[in-house]
């Protein structure tokens, strides 16, 4: 028992050293998107994880209780404010017991705030499927959100670390600085496809689409989180016939057999695509996600 | 509302100015028979002009009305429109413009994907917009941060609790006639046919800054059809006490072990474990009280949790329940009064948990229960159990699919079996029970999971109590579960029991087959790891 207790306090005393010796503020992320811009906005002033994986489904991550010990001690929590999370964080959340991370503190940063969400429901019937009823909440895929994002970032940063106001605010400048200029040549990129259609499997590209002037409002899935049924596929390559769709974008954790097997009876082309930066080898950042999901959708649809 | 019949009013006024100005002009065209006079084209003219400003007036109207109106719903947009749409775009009136408007819109932005909207804050960067107030509130202050979300919606959120309701049933089949001999716990079907034995009421949300509150009710159909209520939980909770620590107080189930504190409908087999309902008891260990709980400031996560409960009643099984009609174990009971603190319930328990790896989690914990129980006036209970739960989930996880679950609980009980009321139990006894589960899950494909568990209960043999719940017996269960959604179940089970023969009963071996189906309705709180 003697023994036991010393373990406990040396290792209480060896966090508590540790959280002295660098006082980055730690800042945890529900999802790999808004860790990314964490350390676009934080740069080496802030100590950034992310708890959902970049290669698995947002809406059903284990609420594991290495997430509890993370949130413990953070100074700054970002999730989506869009329910995407609700499955998971809201038991973390109270079992951290973090006061820093309340709604409503600069410690808290809801990265829907300032953002219109798209498809809001009028009716919310869980007949429809896995409906939002804040709204669709993959935001993060328009460039132009992800400022807004990244902007409120350097605001909490600021009221959590005010010395380094200016650092943050800087980092911030210099990321939409960033954005405005690769949105030029994303959006030269993707101007020949302007008004077509792609297939997607789960409708998590409507931002992504109302950006580039694409139309994404074609699924493999019958209804949001409902798997693909034999019949609704026959529909979806009917339809792909006629309109003469190129490309079907499925995510990593997407059956890709499914959406192969439809490209091959229209002839279309199953592009890779994610929506959080880490996911495929060389996308660790926003900008080099958002560059590799511009150029494969633009090779496929060529 | 009033917007739309300003604009169908402008509208309206725009398409009849041209008409008739149309007029005169077909008027004075060379071998008209009734050539207008220059009067009649000058009052024309002052016609059309006085026409033309009040359409430029109801424009100017329509604009300020929309503005306003922007204004106060810049909160609740349902779709983010262009910046260029708002007014002219839809609905198709001219701009006011010094040239003439065209007589029918020949473009419109919403229908066709058109050229870059303009830049609303005037910092041109390029060709391809960098910003789109359509999608963003106009720029922020960081005040910002400390207001709700400025996103709209019918606000579904915005409710004061969450209110859900579960409804589970089984159609059993047995070789059992006494299925409620054979099934260990209260939610378990008790009957060969259709069985509801768990339809629940679930309740949460904040109480105030400081509070959360929580409440299940459960209904239940007996045998008889008649309906029985309870009260499973009801407690409130602290939200924001410093240094790790969180304390609840009310009625609630106690930390023991992994099935304890948990809910039927999270089960992922149609019955309790013959562990949990033998030695915890057929409703689970739960019972009024208060908890303290601490995460320790470790690396990993270590939390320490201690209960105390009246431990008074049917719902504390082995420690101060007076049994069915006052026997427990063969005794008369006494229904004892809390007399020192040791009569009261104490549940502690220390679980501790790692990742093996980015996909592989392990949890470990140790429970005790401690108490009087009401077979003698000075009889004691406690109760020891470990548990150990391994989980792996991919990498690719598609709505939690595929994964792989194994979780293992085992305790012992030492109950002093008092000489009852009165002293009218020939002899005191003391019983070493024990016992343990270990089931494994494979999530296979979305939606879609097998299971296996064994089951064994040793119950020490007595010459004395004549009590078919200390039978020592052991079970293997195999199901498959179909979740359609999150919201609905479909299971099949198959259960082999094996009932061993002591003093007083003989041995025999039971086949059953359960089909249960379940339904979730409304905002059901989402569930710990």
């Amino acid at each position: 028992m003697k023994y036991l207790t010393n373990v406990f306090l040396s290792a209480a005393l060896s966090a508590i050293v540790a959280t002295a010796a660098d006082a980055k503020i730690k800042v945890v992320a529900t999802l790999p998107d808004f860790a990314a811009l964490a350390r676009e906005v934080g740069g080496d002033k802030v100590d950034v994880s992310a708890m959902a994986k970049p290669t698995e489904d947002p809406h059903f991550v284990d609420a594991r209780p290495s997430f509890v010990v993370q949130l413990r001690s953070a100074d700054v929590l970002i999730d989506g404010g869009a329910e995407l999370e609700l499955g998971w964080l809201p038991p973390l959340l109270q079992n951290a017991r973090n006061p820093k991370l309340e709604a409503g503190k600069p410690g808290r940063v809801e990265a829907s705030q300032g953002v219109r969400l798209m498809n809001v429901p009028t009716n919310v019937t869980r007949a429809a499927g896995d409906v939002h009823s804040l709204g669709n909440p993959h935001f993060m895929t328009d460039p132009i959100i992800a400022k807004t994002v990244a902007m409120h970032l350097a605001q909490s940063f600021a009221a959590v670390d005010p010395p380094n106001a200016a650092f943050y605010d800087a980092n911030y400048k210099k990321f939409e600085a960033t954005i405005n200029a690769r949105l030029q040549e994303w959006g030269t990129a993707m101007l020949p496809f302007k008004g077509q259609s792609v297939v997607a499997y789960h409708d998590s590209w409507v931002y992504f689409a109302h950006r580039f002037g694409l139309n994404i409002d074609l699924f493999l899935e019958p209804k949001p989180g409902i798997p693909p049924s034999p019949s609704h596929l026959a529909e979806v390559i009917d339809k792909m016939k006629a309109q003469k769709i190129k490309a079907i974008i499925v995510e990593p954790f997407h059956d890709r057999k499914i959406a192969e097997k439809v490209a091959s009876s229209t002839g279309a082309k199953v592009v890779d695509f994610a929506q959080y930066p880490g996911a495929f080898p060389e996308t660790d950042s926003y900008v080099k996600l958002m560059d590799t999901l511009v150029s494969r959708l633009a090779a496929a649809m060529k | 509302m009033k917007k739309i019949v300003l604009v169908t009013l402008a509208c309206g006024v725009v398409a009849a100015a041209p008409v008739r100005s149309a007029e005169p002009a077909a008027g004075t065209a060379p071998g008209g028979t009734t050539p207008a006079t220059a009067a009649d084209v000058e009052a024309l003219r002052q016609q059309v002009q006085s026409l033309t400003t009040m359409v430029q007036t109801l424009q100017q109207q329509v604009k300020d009305q929309q503005a306003t109106l922007e204004r106060n719903n810049s909160t609740a947009p349902s779709l983010p429109q262009d910046p260029e749409t708002p007014s002219a775009g839809v609905t198709g009136s001219p701009a006011p413009a010094a040239s003439p408007p065209p007589l029918f819109p020949t473009t419109d932005s919403t229908v066709v994907a058109s050229a870059p909207p303009v830049n609303p804050n005037g910092t041109t960067t390029g060709a391809f917009p960098t910003t789109d107030a359509s999608v963003t509130a106009t720029s922020d202050t960081g005040s910002a941060l400390t207001q709700p979300i400025p996103i709209i919606g019918g606000g579904n959120n915005k409710n004061y609790m969450n209110i859900s309701f579960d409804g589970m049933f089984v159609l059993a089949g047995s070789s059992a006639r006494d299925l409620y001999h054979i099934e260990v716990g209260d939610h378990d079907p008790q009957q060969r046919g259709f069985n509801a034995r768990n339809a629940e009421i679930a309740i949460d949300g904040a109480v105030d800054p400081y509070f959360e509150g929580f409440a299940n009710i459960v209904l239940k159909l007996d045998n008889n059809n008649q309906t029985e209520i309870e009260l499973e939980e009801a407690f409130l909770q602290t939200t924001s006490l410093p240094l790790g620590l969180q304390v609840k107080g009310g009625q609630f189930f106690a930390a023991f072990g992994r099935i304890n504190p948990t809910h039927p409908h999270t089960w992922e087999f149609v019955d309790t474990p013959l562990v949990n309902g033998r030695l915890l008891g057929p409703d689970g260990l739960r019972g009024v009280g208060a908890q303290i709980s601490w995460t320790a400031p470790v690396p990993w996560y270590s939390q320490v949790i201690l209960a105390v409960q009246n431990g008074r009643g049917g719902t504390a099984y082995s420690f101060r329940n007076p049994g069915d009609d006052g026997v427990f174990y063969a005794r008369m009971t006494i229904d004892r009064e809390a007399n020192a603190l040791r009569d009261f319930l104490f549940v502690p328990r220390w679980e501790n948990s790692f990742n093996l790896s980015e996909t592989q989690t392990v949890l470990l914990g140790a429970s005790g229960a401690f108490g009087a129980n009401d077979t003698g006036s000075n009889s004691h209970t406690e109760i020891y159990g470990g548990d150990l739960l391994y989980k792996w989930k991919s990498a690719r996880a598609e709505g939690g699919f595929p994964f792989v679950k194994w979780q293992t609980e085992a305790m012992y009980r030492r109950f002093e079996a008092g000489r009852g009321l009165d002293d009218s139990f020939p002899v005191a006894e003391t019983f070493d029970d024990w016992g343990m589960y270990s089931q494994l899950l494979w999530g296979f494909k979305k939606g879609w999971v097998v299971g296996l568990r064994g089951d064994y209960l040793h119950m020490q043999d007595s010459p004395f109590t004549d009590d078919f719940t200390r039978q020592t017996r052991s079970r293997i269960s195999a199901n498959l579960t179909w979740y359609p959604t999150e919201f609905s179940k479909l299971r099949l089970q198959y259960n082999h029991d094996v009932l061993e023969e002591n003093e007083f009963f003989a041995g025999r071996d039971v086949d059953s087959l359960f089909f249960q189906f379940e339904f979730i309705l409304g905002a059901h709180g989402a569930h710990k790891f």
